[in-house]
């Protein structure tokens, strides 16, 4: 990590940690989605910024840690610290058997298998009531207290800040795996599979690795948002989410870890402030995008580090 | 023994018979240039023994252990590594990135998921060590997407060499280069084969290429061995005249 960047980067977490002392509660509410949802993209970036695994069901990772993390808050008396990480490596447990499947195929039909994952998830959290709560979901999901009666996290402000350690946390390990020889390897895929399997990698392993861990943090990002919320429904499991959360990625710009959390940023923003003007948000959010893919594929990150680039040294400016 | 053995390999497409019963020995620090007309079978030939395509029957054996059948990663990490014929590289990454990712390949750690510098620098210094043996050490740090064709082509060797292999299969080298380029890929690479005693098994359609690196010619027609030699003898060997005269009946 360059000086600067790292520099840039502190500064941003410590805003974020004061932000609870100069931000109204409505405020801080929209603050904490925004930090699990970027968590959540930043997840799918290591699959799709990286490896070039096209998910088209990263909606499976967040709603299998959101109602696995509900489900255990509510009929057991584990304390939230410790559901919250048991959801997230339940979630990427699943997910090696899943990315097993998926990496059977390459290119569009490992999309649709992971899309048809996701959409099996959706159907069981339907039928299965007893567990799911079928369409009404999971409800009345509580911050429980503990261990040892540490109870900061029962708090809005106090889980706001294990939402921003899990980002930060979330963010040191894909820094530290895309910057690693396993990182170099994904690397290879990405810009061409059969050279990285012909020079002797088994890419289908390294491609089962990085999409359990892709999971887990997005599992971990669920499990975040289920006592966030209070609730679990079928819609975090929906395609829809699937598609937002790509579109989060590929604004912010892919392969760079913090684009795709301004990436979910921007469209919480976004959908905040078009929805108090239009119905019709979605529609113009549509109009964004495309405008994204066409002029600026590289995302708000890309053009913001290219620019940061350009003002540093003007002579090499092409 | 010979270092790499096939002997009976056959290969069918449905009723296309793309080798059949191919046998060769390929001796420790040989160059073994494999020639034929086009759809002769030789980058068949190269697949089968690299695996990335099964033999139908015969065996396949590297070092006296038979690998026919296994994956091709494997077959890569016993000491195999090629080259393609339409050239494959990482466009996005440097020519140094290239190598050291190949050198990466054959370190016992090269999954590690964190750190890793040192890694990195064992790697570096090999895929330096091959791009110098090449001399391509002037363009180690321009994306490889942007090198002239020749460079290409020498920079998938040096990948290949990178991994310090036992065998180096270079599937037509000089493909798609124009004459001033091949002669000085080829002058680059006859000074490497001179000086390092690689063992080289080598698919090339150019003969003057083939009759300035190759020790010894196996000549593949229809899929099967029909000259098997010196490179005098085989020139002067009627079954292969006819072989490639027949091509303009």
């Amino acid at each position: 990590m360059s000086a600067g960047l790292r520099a840039l980067l502190v500064a941003v977490v410590v805003v974020l940690a004061a932000a609870p002392f100069g931000l109204p509660p409505f405020a801080m509410t929209l603050l904490t989605e925004a930090l699990i949802l970027g968590l959540f993209a930043m997840s799918l970036d290591l699959m799709f910024g990286y490896t070039r695994l096209v998910s088209f069901g990263h909606a499976a990772a967040y709603g299998l840690g959101a109602y696995a993390c509900g489900f255990m808050l509510l009929h057991t008396d584990m304390p939230l610290l410790f559901v919250v990480f048991g959801a997230a490596l339940l979630t990427g447990i699943v997910a090696i058997g899943v990315g097993w499947i998926c990496t059977l195929a390459t290119g569009v039909s490992f999309s649709m298998l992971t899309l048809a994952f996701a959409q099996l998830l959706y159907a069981i959290s339907f039928k299965w009531t007893s567990v799911t709560g079928g369409s009404d979901g999971l409800a009345g999901i509580p911050r429980t207290a503990g261990p040892f009666g540490f109870d900061a996290l029962t708090s809005k402000t106090g889980f706001y800040y294990l939402v921003l350690a899990c980002l930060v946390g979330a963010f040191l390990v894909c820094f530290a795996l895309v910057r690693s020889p396993f990182g170099a390897v994904l690397r290879g895929i990405r810009e061409n599979e059969a050279k990285t399997i012909a020079l002797g990698y088994n890419t289908r392993l390294y491609k089962i690795a990085v999409v359990a861990v892709a999971y887990a943090l997005g599992g971990l990002a669920g499990a975040l948002y289920a006592p966030f919320a209070g609730f679990a429904n079928t819609e975090l499991l929906f395609w829809l989410l699937s598609g937002q959360v790509l579109i989060m990625v590929i604004v912010g710009g892919s392969g760079t870890l913090v684009g795709p959390i301004l990436g979910a940023a921007f469209f919480m923003l976004m959908e905040h402030q078009l929805s108090s003007w239009t119905e019709a948000w979605a529609l113009y959010f549509g109009l964004i995008f495309i405008a994204f893919v066409l002029f600026a594929p590289q995302g708000i990150w890309g053009v913001a580090t290219a620019w940061l680039q350009r003002s540093r040294n003007p002579t090499r400016a092409s | 023994m010979a270092l790499l053995e096939l002997d009976g390999v056959t290969r069918r497409y449905g009723a296309l018979v793309a080798l059949d019963q191919v046998a060769m020995a390929v001796e420790e620090g040989e160059v073994r240039a494999v020639i034929g007309p086009n759809g002769a079978g030789k980058t068949t030939l190269f697949n089968v023994i690299t695996g990335t395509v099964k033999p139908t029957a015969g065996s396949i054996r590297f070092a006296g252990q038979p690998i026919a059948g296994l994956p091709s990663h494997q077959i890569c990490r016993l000491g195999l590594s090629r080259t393609f014929q339409i050239t494959s590289l990482f466009p996005e990454m440097s020519a140094r990135e290239n190598a050291r990712l190949s050198a990466q390949a054959r370190h016992g750690r090269r999954w590690q998921p964190f750190g890793g510098a040192h890694i990195f620098e064992e790697a570096s210094a090999r895929a330096d060590a091959a791009l110098k043996q090449l001399g391509l050490s002037g363009i180690a740090d321009t994306p490889a997407g942007l090198l002239s064709h020749g460079d290409q082509r020498l920079l998938e060797v040096a990948m290949a060499l990178a991994q310090q292999p036992r065998v180096l299969l270079l599937d037509e080298p000089t493909q798609g280069l124009s004459v001033e380029e091949t002669q000085q890929a080829v002058e680059t690479l006859a000074g490497f084969l001179k000086t390092s005693g690689m063992t080289v098994l080598l698919v090339e359609h150019d003969m003057e290429v083939v009759f300035r690196l190759a020790h010894r010619i196996t000549v593949l027609h229809r899929g099967a061995v029909i000259a098997d030699g010196a490179p005098d003898a085989v020139q002067a060997d009627k079954a292969v005249q006819e072989a490639y005269l027949g091509g303009f009946e």
